[in-house]
């Protein structure tokens, strides 16, 4: 009975942090319609960001979360018009062109840190680390528990940001009907450069998280890219009150598979339960995806 | 394609500029291993592998326009079903190829069906999706030897190999020329590609077709596959299931041009004559990704046509070309 | 008849677009159908062509019933179409465009390709045949869509909006070509919004609101049919004529 309290309990907090990974990647789709490959390379970065600060800056790694996703924010606002380019060629499919040039980014940022730091593995730790937090007969590890508040606020943020902002209105029109919206005086170029480094920096922020949670290696990206991918899929590509949802369903489905099937198994499943997800509801358990 | 009512209508004499080129390239193509080292033997191995692969890839990819970014599974696979006919069955070789190739096609087609029903980045997905799979279960199966993988005897000379691929990528391009550049399969599936709302309404079976094509899409791989396994004896999740031969694929045929003959095998030659340039100046390492990932962007955002597509283009119209730079540097 | 339609019903989650249309075509007339936008006038095409199946009721063409067949099923029986809003194969050529919709018909590529040239000379479109249609104009591109739904020599055309966005020199061309087209069987269907080509078009006229027929007669009375002059064609139209 413990054992199983637990898992939900890991699934839950595991999936918190899933989150931010999946809104980001969501608002990306809804707005721009842009399917950013790269979305598991751009945790990666963050991640290894976060080692970099650590090592030449010493103390905790949280606090240098603001300064990294600031950083971020401007790598994606700097990447965007790129992307934009690729993706307004005349006579070629959108959306196909947007995947194939962040599909090329990824291998590009995939393969640029390899080079750098090889096949180590890295790690960081923060004060968290190690720490429990006991909820009566369960301990939990302290830094899940604020990996899961972390996750929830960003989300709460992002909430208030796109519905009690001018910018998020903007944005949230821009997504529903893009002419229109340029029309009435939105900046579509502007709105997706700002959704676009939004998320990378969300992205990479959360990055410096799942480094300290996990370990860091230059391919780590694949995994999270399957999560963000599984987690919109279920959701609903573009539908981001659904990522919340989605994403603590993936914690949990993770958590169960590992905990009474097998860790070498968590994958495949994942992969398979996706699989099926998009050939049953491809617009979303909720079919409310685009 | 524009050009094949003109070409239709050629004369004679010009026949014998548009087939020479090609006979020259058979021609050296056949006794290229007798002329050079065992090293450019190798490379050109190599190549003829990739632009095979490439190939196959533009054939969903490139023509039918379903962006299958987990396509190195059918590799893979037939890699692994040839090695283990051999080990386990103690089939012929080509037979182990035949075997390997139809079963690809089996699987593209179990796979394809539910999956061809999804568009644009949710194909993209799942059969990302559907290659990460495939390698996952290759490690955890035990009779593919998990992730140790499988080991072959070891079979004949290099030479051997070279002509057997050299076989195998001319079957692809001769097929794919054929089915896809001479007959109505081939038009069928450019129509799906630009509209394919409206190519089923003008009575073209779009499930039908799409899944020949991601059927047949899958063979040559499985069968080159099943060659690669022999020729390096030595197979594993990682060399034959990873996503880098799926991204190569896609970088070649786009670098040299998708929806083409030719392109495919132009990105082989030139992506892997840099990657050995770079091996080169840098050693063996990992920093040719770098530049893979680059040229892909690249090519995305400079030459969608690939280089294929330039033919069209800045060669021919110098001063075009470089005002029409110019106004592109300003982001 | 060639073409019913037995009480069809359409709906999208709570919107029901076809409210139990009943309509009965025959061969060789020109049936016009109009009304406000959102009526279901292409929601109804897609139901005939089979681009969605419908909620209940079926459709019948040429005494066979086709509800349910697959959009490229229904073409190879003879019913073609254009789109409202031109879908060419934009990266191919005027000739292979056509050339493609010729493939049910034609035995080889070769026939396909003759016969395409005969249909781009009767549109008008044979100068442009090697051009891609990236590079055409809006009215070539109108002209192609016809020319790609008669490649598949229907028995039955359905026509949506093509006069929609051409000057009024082009449309009076596009009723010539329409009229001549008439030759034989072919049995048309035209929804539009311009009233002097459905007047001077169709034999008979569906009107259509909210997914019901709400009148179906011949021109001249359809004119004069009140509801029909206070919904559609506004009080001014009806005190000309």
């Amino acid at each position: 009975m413990e054992l199983f309290l637990q898992t939900i309990i890991d699934g839950l907090l595991i999936g918190g942090l899933i989150i931010i990974v999946g809104i980001g990647f969501s608002l990306c789709f809804g707005v721009m319609h842009i399917v950013d490959f790269a979305v598991g390379e751009w945790v990666m970065l963050g991640a290894y960001a976060g080692y970099l600060m650590v090592r030449y800056f010493g103390h905790d790694p949280m606090i240098y979360l603001p300064v990294i996703f600031l950083i971020f924010c401007a790598l994606g606002w700097m990447i965007y018009p790129l992307i934009f380019r690729a993706v307004s060629g005349k006579g070629h499919n959108p959306v196909i062109m947007g995947l194939v040039f962040t599909f090329g980014l990824s291998i590009l940022m995939k393969g640029g840190a390899l080079s750098v730091w090889g096949y180590h593995i890295q790690s960081i730790t923060t004060w968290l680390s190690g720490k429990g937090i006991s909820f009566g007969v369960l301990t939990v590890p302290a830094l899940r528990v604020s990996g899961f508040a972390f996750g929830i606020l960003v989300t709460l943020l992002f909430m208030l940001f796109l519905y009690k902002t001018k910018f998020g209105i903007i944005i949230r029109a821009t997504a529903q009907d893009r002419d229109t919206a340029n029309l009435l005086g939105a900046d579509v170029r502007k709105v997706g450069a700002l959704v676009y480094s939004l998320y990378a920096g969300v992205t990479g922020m959360s990055g410096v998280l799942i480094g300290a949670l996990f370990s860091i290696h230059a391919s780590m990206g694949t995994k999270y890219a399957t999560l963000a991918f599984f987690v919109v899929v279920l959701a609903g590509m573009g539908y981001v009150p659904g990522v919340l949802v989605a994403a603590l369903v993936l914690g949990l489905l993770q958590s169960f598979v590992t905990v009474y099937i097998g860790g070498r198994y968590t994958l495949a499943a994942l992969f398979l339960v996706m699989y099926g997800v998009l050939l049953i509801t491809p617009k979303g358990i909720l079919k409310r995806g685009i | 394609m524009e050009l094949q009512a003109a070409k239709a209508e050629t004369l004679p004499s010009s026949l014998v500029w548009r087939f020479t080129p090609l006979t020259l390239l058979l021609v050296i193509s056949l006794i290229y291993p007798w002329i050079v080292s065992p090293l450019w033997i190798r490379l050109g191995t190599e190549v003829l592998m990739w632009a095979g692969l490439a190939q196959s890839w533009n054939i969903i990819g490139g023509y039918t326009g379903y962006l299958c970014f987990g396509h190195g599974a059918f590799f893979g696979v037939g890699a692994y079903i040839t090695g283990l006919m051999m080990i386990n069955l103690g089939l012929p070789f080509g037979l182990g190829l035949l075997v390997s190739g139809i079963l690809a096609s089996l699987l593209a087609l179990i796979i394809g069906y539910p999956t061809l029903r999804l568009r644009g980045a949710y194909f993209a997905i799942a059969t990302w999706a559907f290659g990460e799979m495939i390698r996952q279960i290759a490690t955890i199966l035990d009779f593919t030897g998990g992730a140790f993988g499988l080991q072959m005897p070891s079979y004949l000379n290099l030479p051997y190999f070279y002509y057997v691929m050299l076989l195998v990528t001319g079957l692809t391009y001769l097929t794919t020329f054929l089915l896809l550049e001479r007959a109505r399969f081939g038009y069928k599936l450019l129509a799906i590609r630009e509209h394919e709302e409206a190519a089923e309404m003008v009575g073209v079976n779009t499930v039908a077709i799409k899944n020949w094509a991601f059927a047949l899409s899958a063979f040559f791989p499985g069968v080159l596959g099943g060659v690669y396994a022999y020729w390096v004896t030595y197979i594993h999740p990682d060399s034959v299931l990873g996503a880098q031969i799926t991204d190569f694929m896609v970088v070649m045929a786009f670098l040299g041009g998708i929806g083409s003959l030719w392109g495919p095998f132009l990105g082989a030659i030139v992506v892997q004559l840099v990657q050995r340039v770079l091996w080169l100046f840098w050693g063996a390492g990992t920093f040719y990704l770098v530049i893979i990932g680059a040229a892909i962007c690249a090519v995305v955002l400079f030459i969608p046509n690939g280089i294929i597509g330039l033919r069209e283009t800045r060669i021919f119209h110098p001063r075009e070309a470089i005002s029409q730079l110019r106004k592109r540097i300003k982001w | 008849m060639i073409l019913q339609s037995h009480d069809l019903v359409k709906s999208f989650g709570g919107v029901t677009a076809i409210n139990h249309l009943s309509v009965t075509v025959e061969k060789g007339m020109v049936l016009g159908i109009i009304g406000p936008n959102g009526s279901g006038k292409t929601t109804f095409f897609n139901l005939v062509t089979g681009v969605y199946a419908p909620t209940s009721g079926h459709v019948t063409f040429d005494g066979k019933n086709i509800t349910g067949l697959r959009p490229h099923r229904i073409t190879e029986m003879g019913i073609g179409r254009t789109f409202q809003i031109p879908a060419p194969f934009s990266k191919m050529t005027v000739l292979e465009n056509v050339m493609v919709s010729t493939f049910i018909r034609a035995s080889s590529l070769k026939e396909s390709r003759k016969m395409a040239w005969k249909i781009l000379e009767l549109m008008r479109l044979d100068e442009k045949a090697h051009t891609q249609v990236l590079n055409v104009t809006l009215e070539d591109r109108k002209r192609l869509e016809l020319a790609r739904a008669l490649g598949t020599k229907p028995s039955l055309l359905l026509l949506d909006e093509v006069m929609s966005g051409l000057t009024p020199s082009e449309v009076k061309g596009a009723i010539e070509l329409i009229r001549s087209l008439r030759t034989g069987d072919l049995t048309i269907i035209v929804v539009e919004h311009i009233m002097d080509v459905i007047l001077s078009l169709c034999d008979r006229i569906a009107v259509l609101d909210y997914g019901e027929k709400i009148a179906e007669d011949v021109p001249d009375q359809i004119v004069n049919n009140k509801e029909v002059i206070r919904a559609y064609l506004g009080d001014r139209y009806s005190a000309r004529h």
